[in-house]
């Protein structure tokens, strides 16, 4: 374009650095939208496939029993020329009503019924193991950062906190199942799965905890102690509810983590299969704890390689896999929910 | 050199009508006792030494100005007061006393948290705590015990008249206190300061951050509080110690190099280096 | 907004009008001793001299001590620098009335060379200029300090007057020379007098404006003449 003023000082750079600049911001938005892209195109596929099987077009649109019922096999058959699938229970009791004795049918474990099981265990398994990492990792979040004496000791400490989190979980399962499950006599067991899935979440609930506890100004601190207030109530009434925020966040990591992982409950405390839900046939109420449960990744890693391949059990896994997505999330959200009413609260 | 006999008349009296403070006149009544005594005082960070061999002696109910260039030392001695310095890792006295009502702070019996109730602190960056208002001048009260909320509400309404805020936020006690301006903020800090009523106020540089106008209504407050509280105040404005201080201390390289009354610390001082660093000749 | 400071400021300016004030009743009485041949008014005017000068020493130190410790700027400081001028010229003048109280003492010991109208009229208007010069102190009034300057020709005049007087009388009747001397005398301390009295209120309109107008010509220049229309009766 003509320039019909002359050149000034504050005139405009030349085009070739323009270019670059206008190229780059290209490159960083192209990364972006391709890691979005993978991101939706991952989930999209199992929010697809997966709310096949756990919507239904009929009223109440949900498919109540996928979600409340025990996994069972499935049963092809024919029957009057049609072709027919039903469930374990309901095929004896199809067989029982029509008098049919033993027919040819077709067999698909697992992929009828539901996944109630699972998703209470795996519910169990997050709330619970989520409750013992924020204790103990709150805890030594607290010592770290405000009573322990800095030094090599503390640098080291620190060092091994990091090292933890990048311990393989098949790891942490087969360390839990040697702790736990049988130094300790706990058998394969909630308590056991807790703790293992705790102590593998630690290390990013440590370390996230200790820097919101970092970005709590000084200046509280050091106003409250001046006041006269002892060092606990200053952490407690002064520092700590203004990390808690920073906190939940980590906390939130946490359960997506703890929620997926197969390995540490692999040994610790999942089962395959079974027939009780956790808070049935309990002969003491501790024994409540000393249980295995079903869970929702071991059951979809099931499903999906311990068993033959075909469209019924496809059904099963996309299913699960999108119930356990909304499982987490629902988790999250809650934690987010509540972290965001924290940061109202204790705003600074 | 610490003067003892030359104390309090040096000081004007404005209240009094139009007779001028007698400036030659050394009253014949005793000193004033010490309400700190600091007698030949070493403090190490880590090996190094920030404070050499100082010897103090502060005036009940007067207010005492530290000053100096950066690094002097005035801000940890200040600090040694209330004994927040035990904060920091490695630090320690090396030999000498401070002793406030002839206690010294430093001895084992002694609580720290009973010291710091008494010595009471308002910090250079103002740092209101994000509750409200009413929360944070109950706040040492409330660590201390205190629960009965008429009680409470008495003691916010004399700190903030005290600390000349209540006016500005007595309809929104329930507001956050970071919410306050600057000036109001570093007053809410004040106000929660005396709100346990302490003997000593220590302030650092309590107006480094705030506009004149803010500045001069703490500078007010000050005169108002010294009727009550024995103030110690490091400051770099050295019109501000020649404003609002009864005596000076002039503090470098850890030393002390004099401490006199404000007058005679700004007219006539004893020390050369004293004088280049009032007069801004100094380094 | 009120500083705890300003009242040290208010009593600086007390401490000033007392002076004043005690600078024209010191002259205003050593002129009475003379005229009324009264030596025992003209020794209590020597004793109160006493007084001025305290006062002077303890303006200049209170001054000094505010300029120290309040770092006054402004109309604050044009206030504390004319009140150690002003409290100079002050003092001068107690000394002035002082001078003139001993010489009354000295006249009365002898009849009076003639009756005392010149005299007093030049010390009428010299303390008329002290008089409106620290008014203008109280109220600012420029026009007013300006012609107290201007006044001061009054007084130079009446003085050269009275010097020719009496030195036709020295010369006619050689045995009234030491009368007509102190009298010169007095004569010359009250043209100071009124000197005095033209600094103050010059150093009034320094403080009232920032304008210093000592030696200029501004003010030596005989007041004009008046250009309206006169309105006849």
């Amino acid at each position: 374009m003509p320039d019909a003023a002359p050149s000034h000082v504050f005139h405009r750079r030349s085009t070739v650095i323009r270019r670059q600049e206008a190229f780059l911001a290209w490159v960083l938005r192209s990364a972006t939208y391709l890691v979005l892209l993978s991101g939706a195109l991952l989930l999209g596929n199992i929010i697809w496939r997966g709310s096949q099987t756990v919507f239904v077009p009929r009223p109440p649109f949900v498919n109540v029993a996928f979600l409340t019922q025990a996994p069972e096999s499935l049963y092809m058959f024919e029957y009057q020329g049609k072709k027919m699938e039903l469930g374990d229970q309901a095929f004896r009791q199809f067989k029982a009503e029509n008098h049919l004795g033993d027919i040819k049918a077709e067999s698909y474990v697992y992929s009828a019924g539901g996944i109630f099981p699972c998703i209470v265990g795996t519910v169990l398994l997050v709330v619970g193991s989520m409750v013992i990492a924020l204790l103990l990792g709150v805890s030594a979040a607290v010592y770290l950062s405000e009573y322990a004496k800095q030094g090599r000791f503390i640098t080291m400490i620190r060092l091994a906190i990091l090292n933890l989190a990048g311990v393989p979980s098949i790891v942490f399962g087969l360390f839990g199942f040697g702790l736990f499950v049988i130094f300790l006599g706990w058998n394969v067991s909630l308590l056991a799965g807790w703790f293992t899935l705790a102590f593998m979440v630690l290390p990013v609930i440590i370390t996230a905890s200790e820097e919101s506890l970092k970005a709590v100004p000084r200046g509280f601190r050091e106003g409250s102690l001046a006041l006269g207030a002892t060092k606990w109530q200053t952490i407690y009434k002064n520092v700590l509810p203004y990390a808690l925020p920073g906190i939940l966040t980590s906390s939130i990591l946490g359960i997506a983590r703890v929620a997926g992982e197969t390995a540490p409950i692999m040994f610790t405390a999942a089962y395959v299969v079974r027939d009780k839900l956790p808070w049935e046939g309990l002969t003491r109420w501790t024994d409540f704890f000393f249980q295995g449960v079903m869970a929702l990744p071991y059951h979809i890693y099931v499903v999906s390689s311990k068993i033959p391949q075909n469209e019924y059990t496809e059904r099963v896994q996309y299913g699960s896999a999108f119930v356990f997505m909304l499982i987490v999330a629902l988790i999250a959200t809650t934690s987010i929910l509540l972290r965001n009413k924290l940061r109202k609260r204790y705003k600074w | 050199m610490p003067s003892a006999s030359n104390p309090a008349h040096m000081e004007n009296n404005p209240a009094k009508a139009v007779a001028f403070p007698a400036t030659t006149d050394t009253p014949a009544g005793a000193v004033a006792a010490p309400i700190i005594d600091i007698q030949d005082l070493d403090f190490y960070y880590g090996r190094n030494r920030a404070l050499d061999g100082i010897t103090l002696q502060i005036q009940e109910k007067k207010v005492t100005a530290l000053i100096g260039p950066s690094g002097c030392g005035k801000s940890t001695l200040l600090r040694c007061l209330n004994r927040m310095n035990d904060l920091i890792d490695d630090t320690r006295i090396g030999r000498g006393t401070i002793r406030i009502h002839k206690v010294d702070i430093y001895q084992p019996d002694v609580d720290v948290i009973e010291l710091r109730k008494r010595v009471g602190m308002v910090f250079q960056k103002s740092n209101p705590f994000p509750k409200s208002i009413y929360e944070n001048v109950t706040y040492g009260l409330r660590i201390a015990g205190m629960n009965n909320r008429g009680q409470l509400d008495e003691v916010v309404e004399r700190s903030l008249r005290g600390a000349a805020l209540w006016d500005e936020v007595k309809d929104r006690l329930h507001e956050s206190g970071v919410g306050l301006s600057g000036g109001q903020q570093q007053r809410l800090c004040i106000a929660r300061a005396i709100a346990v009523e302490p003997e000593i106020i220590l302030m650092d540089e309590p107006c480094s951050a705030l506009d004149p106008i803010a500045t001069a209504k703490v500078e007010e407050l000050i005169h108002e509080l010294k009727r009550t509280y024995t103030i110690v105040i490091v400051t770099h404005n050295m019109q501000q110690a020649a404003r609002v201080s009864d005596r000076t201390a002039f503090f470098y390289l850890g030393k002390l190099v004099e401490y006199d009354q404000t007058r005679t610390i700004f007219m006539k001082p004893a020390n050369p280096q004293t004088e280049a660093y009032v007069a801004g000749r100094f380094g | 907004m009120k500083r705890f400071f300003d009242a040290e400021l208010e009593t600086f300016r007390s401490q000033l009008i007392l002076m004043g004030e005690t600078a024209i009743e010191q002259v205003r009485a050593a002129v009475q001793a003379l005229v009324e041949t009264n030596p025992t008014l003209a020794k209590q005017v020597i004793a109160a001299d006493d007084k001025l000068d305290r006062l002077e020493v303890e303006i200049d130190d209170e001054a000094v001590r505010y300029m120290n410790l309040r770092a006054p700027i402004a109309s604050d400081l044009r206030l504390v620098i004319v009140g150690m001028k002003a409290s100079h010229d002050l003092e001068r003048v107690g000394d002035e009335a002082t001078s003139i109280a001993k010489r009354a003492i000295k006249l009365s010991a002898e009849p009076p060379l003639k009756p005392y109208i010149d005299l007093p009229r030049m010390a009428t208007i010299a303390l008329e200029m002290l008089r409106d010069a620290l008014d203008c102190f109280l109220q600012v009034d420029e026009a007013r300090a300006i012609a107290v300057c201007k006044r001061d020709a009054e007084v130079d005049n009446l003085n050269r007057q009275l010097y020719r007087e009496l030195t036709s009388f020295m010369i006619e009747k050689p045995e009234t020379i030491s009368r007509a001397i102190e009298l010169m005398f007095i004569s010359k301390s009250i043209e100071r007098i009124a000197d005095h009295a033209t600094n103050i209120a010059e150093e009034m309109i320094y403080l009232s404006h920032g304008r210093d107008v000592r030696h200029s010509d501004e003010l030596k220049k005989p007041p004009a003449p008046p250009t309206g229309e006169v309105s006849r009766p």
